[in-house]
C-alpha cells in the first residue's frame, strides 16, 4: 500500500526558460523540495540560478515545463503563489530615500497586513534582524549587510510558507554571513521551507538539507551534501613538488598507490587513497627513494567541489590552476 | 478602508516622498510651466490683439495651457521614475505583491495626480499676481480635477512605455508624447485662427476638450456643455492607457 508523502513545497517538472536570441538559460530541470527543508541550489555564475528563482516566484514566465510552489502553479495561479512566498532577490531592491521602518511598513501594507498590526509587526522583524538602532535612518546610509538583513525582514513580513533567497550572502563579510546562516537555521526550525541559491560550497554544505547542483542550465546532481560527497569518492592526497622535480617520475611513483585524479588548484599531483592518513607514510617513503622532493602535501576529504568536478569536469570555485596543464599532459 | 485603498495610499506616499526628500528635485518641474507662460506671453503677447482672438490678454489664454503642461510633465516623470524602479529592481517588489495589477497601477499613478497640483499652484500664484483675471473658485476646482485626470492619463501612457522599454532611456518618448498631445490642440491660438489641417487635428485630439474644459472661467463662464466633453475625453484617455498599462504589467516576465 502506498502512503502519500509529505506535500512538496516546490515541485518542478521540465522547467525551461529561453531568452530571445540566447540559448536556454534553464534547460529543463526537475526538482522537488519537501515542506520544511532547506534546499540549496548551488552553481557558478551564469548557471541559471536567478532565472530559476525568478520563474518560481512568478516574476518570469517559463517557456516550458511546470512549477508548483506551495501547491499552486506559478504560471496560472501567480496570485496564490505570491501570497505564500517570501522573496529576497540577488540585488536587494530598497528605496534609498525611505527609512528602514517606512520600508518594512510599506511592505507590510503591500502584503495585506492588518493596519493595526503593521507597526508592531514591522518593529518585531526589524528587531529580529538586529536593525532596531538603524530603523529610523534612511536606507541610503545602510551598509551592504544591513540592506540584506532588511531585505530578509521584508521577505518575512507575511510569514511566508516558502522563502526564496537568491545568493543571500554574496558580498557579505564572514560575520554577517554567519548571522544570516543562523537566521536561516532558525527559520527552518520554525517550519519555513527555504530555497537558497549560492555559489559558495561551504554555504551549501553548512546550510542545505538537500542540494541541487546546477551548471549551464541543467541540474547535474541532487542529494544531501553527505551523500553527494560520498558518491564521488574516497579521500585523496594533494601534492606540491619542490621546484625542478621530475614530474613524470613522481607520477610513476604515486600511481602505484592509487588512481591519479584531476588536480585541484595550485598542486601538481592528486591521488585517491583507500585508507586515508595511513597511506601517507609509504607514499612519502617511496617518493623519497625515487629522489622526488615534496614541498607540500595535504590529505583531503571529498568536497562539494569534487562533486561538481566529477559531474561537470570543472571546478566551481577559483579560476586558474597554474599546475594543471603540466599535470594534464601526464594523465 | 479596504486593503486595495491602503495599498494605493502606501504607494502614493512613496511617490510623494521623492519630491519631499530629493533636495531641489521638484524645482525644475514646478517652475517649467511658469517660465513657459512668462516666455510665451513675452514673445507672443501681441497676438491677443489679432481679430478673432478669443481672449483680451494672451496670459489669460495661456495659463490653462501651462496647467496642462505641468500635468503632462508630471505624468511623464511618473513613467521615468517607474523605468528607474524597473532598472533598480524595486518594481520586482511591487510585482511580488499579491494585489491585483490594476491596484498597483493605481498606486503608481495616484501620486502623479497629486504632484501635478504643485506646478499648477505655483503657476497660478504667479499669474494672478501679474494680473491674470480670477476665474472663480468653481472654475479652479474643475480645472484642478481635469488636470489631475490628465496627469493620470499621461502617467498611464508613460507607464506603458516604461513597461515596454524597461529603461530610463525611454524618457524622451514619454515627454515628447505628452508634449505633442498638448501642442496639437487649441493651446496656442484659438480654433478659428488655426490653419485647416491643424484645426482638423485639434478637433480630433481629445486633449483639446480637456484644455477647453480647463479654460472655462479664464475665458467665458463654466458651462456643462464645455465640461462634459472634457470629462468624456479624460475617461477615454485614462481608460485606454490604463488598460494598456495593466496589460503591460500582466505581461511582465514573458
Ligand atoms: N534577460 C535575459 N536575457 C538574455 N539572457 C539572460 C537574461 N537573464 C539571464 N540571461 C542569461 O541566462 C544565463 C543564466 O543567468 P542567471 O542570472 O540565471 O545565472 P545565475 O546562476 O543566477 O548567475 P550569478 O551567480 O551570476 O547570479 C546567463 O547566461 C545569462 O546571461
Ligand atoms: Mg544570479
Amino acid at each position: 500500500m502506498q502512503y502519500p508523502g509529505p506535500i512538496a513545497a516546490i515541485e518542478v517538472i521540465g522547467l525551461e526558460r529561453r531568452f530571445k536570441g540566447a540559448v536556454k538559460a534553464v534547460a529543463g530541470i526537475d526538482l522537488e523540495v519537501a515542506a520544511g527543508e532547506v534546499y540549496g541550489f548551488l552553481g557558478p555564475n551564469g548557471a541559471g540560478k536567478t532565472t530559476t528563482v525568478r520563474m518560481l516566484v512568478t516574476l518570469l514566465r517559463p517557456t516550458g515545463g511546470q512549477a508548483l510552489v506551495a501547491g499552486f502553479d506559478v504560471a496560472t495561479q501567480p496570485a496564490d503563489v505570491r501570497r505564500r512566498i517570501g522573496v529576497a532577490l540577488q540585488e536587494a531592491a530598497l528605496d534609498p530615500l525611505m527609512t528602514g521602518s517606512e520600508l518594512i511598513e510599506l511592505q507590510a501594507t503591500l502584503h495585506g497586513i492588518a493596519p493595526r498590526t503593521v507597526r508592531a509587526r514591522g518593529a518585531e522583524l526589524i528587531e529580529r534582524v538586529g536593525l532596531s538602532q538603524a530603523a529610523g535612518r534612511r536606507v541610503g546610509t545602510y551598509s551592504g549587510g544591513m540592506r540584506r538583513r532588511l531585505d530578509l525582514a521584508m521577505a518575512l513580513i507575511h510569514e511566508p510558507e516558502v522563502l526564496f533567497l537568491d545568493e543571500p550572502t554574496t558580498g557579505l563579510d564572514p560575520t554577517s554571513r554567519l548571522t544570516l546562516w543562523e537566521e536561516v537555521r532558525r527559520l527552518r526550525d520554525e517550519g519555513t521551507t527555504v530555497f537558497l541559491t549560492t555559489q559558495y560550497l561551504e554555504e551549501a554544505d553548512q546550510l542545505a538539507d538537500r542540494l541541487g547542483i546546477i551548471a549551464a542550465g541543467r541540474i547535474v546532481a541532487t542529494g544531501t551534501p553527505a551523500a553527494l560527497k560520498a558518491e564521488v569518492g574516497r579521500p585523496h592526497l594533494d601534492l606540491v613538488l619542490a621546484p625542478g622535480t621530475d614530474l613524470r617520475r613522481a607520477h610513476e611513483v604515486v600511481t602505484r598507490f592509487g588512481d591519479h585524479r584531476p588536480v585541484a588548484d595550485g598542486c601538481h599531483l592528486s591521488i585517491e587513497i583507500a585508507r586515508g592518513a595511513g597511506d601517507i607514510a609509504p607514499i612519502l617513503r617511496a617518493l623519497d627513494d625515487a629522489d622526488v622532493a615534496v614541498a607540500e602535501l595535504e590529505l583531503r576529504q571529498p568536497t562539494l567541489d569534487d562533486v561538481f568536478l566529477a559531474k561537470t569536469g570543472e571546478h566551481l570555485e577559483g579560476s586558474g590552476n597554474p599546475h594543471s596543464e603540466a599535470a594534464a599532459e601526464l594523465v | 478602508m479596504s486593503g486595495d485603498l491602503r495599498t494605493i495610499r502606501a504607494l502614493m506616499g512613496r511617490g510623494l516622498n521623492e519630491i519631499l526628500r530629493v533636495p531641489g528635485g521638484a524645482i525644475p518641474g514646478v517652475l517649467a510651466p511658469t517660465i513657459f507662460m512668462l516666455g510665451l506671453s513675452a514673445a507672443f503677447g501681441k497676438a491677443a490683439a489679432l481679430p478673432n482672438f478669443t481672449a483680451d490678454d494672451f496670459r489669460t489664454f495661456i495659463v490653462p495651457v501651462g496647467m496642462l503642461q505641468g500635468a503632462g510633465f508630471t505624468g511623464a516623470a511618473t513613467g521615468v521614475n517607474l523605468a528607474r524602479d524597473i532598472e533598480q529592481g524595486w518594481f520586482d517588489r511591487l510585482m511580488l505583491a499579491p494585489a491585483r495589477r490594476s491596484v498597483l497601477l493605481a498606486g503608481v499613478v495616484a501620486s502623479a495626480c497629486l504632484r501635478c497640483l504643485l506646478p499648477a499652484t505655483f503657476l497660478l500664484v504667479v499669474a494672478f499676481s501679474l494680473g491674470v483675471d480670477w476665474p472663480g473658485v468653481g472654475a479652479l476646482a474643475l480645472g484642478a480635477l481635469l488636470i489631475m485626470g490628465l496627469a493620470a492619463a499621461a502617467a498611464c501612457y508613460a507607464t506603458v512605455l516604461a513597461l515596454r522599454f524597461r529603461t530610463q532611456q525611454a524618457a524622451p518618448l514619454m515627454q515628447v508624447g505628452t508634449f505633442v498631445a498638448i501642442l496639437f490642440t487649441t493651446a496656442y491660438v484659438p480654433r478659428e485662427l488655426l490653419s485647416d489641417w491643424l484645426r482638423a487635428i485639434a478637433d480630433l485630439n481629445p486633449v483639446t476638450h480637456v484644455l477647453e474644459g480647463v479654460r472655462q472661467g479664464f475665458i467665458g463662464d463654466v458651462t456643462w456643455a464645455q465640461t462634459w466633453p472634457a470629462l468624456v475625453a479624460l475617461a477615454g484617455l485614462v481608460g485606454l492607457f490604463g488598460a494598456l498599462a495593466v496589460r503591460g504589467m500582466r505581461r511582465q516576465g514573458r
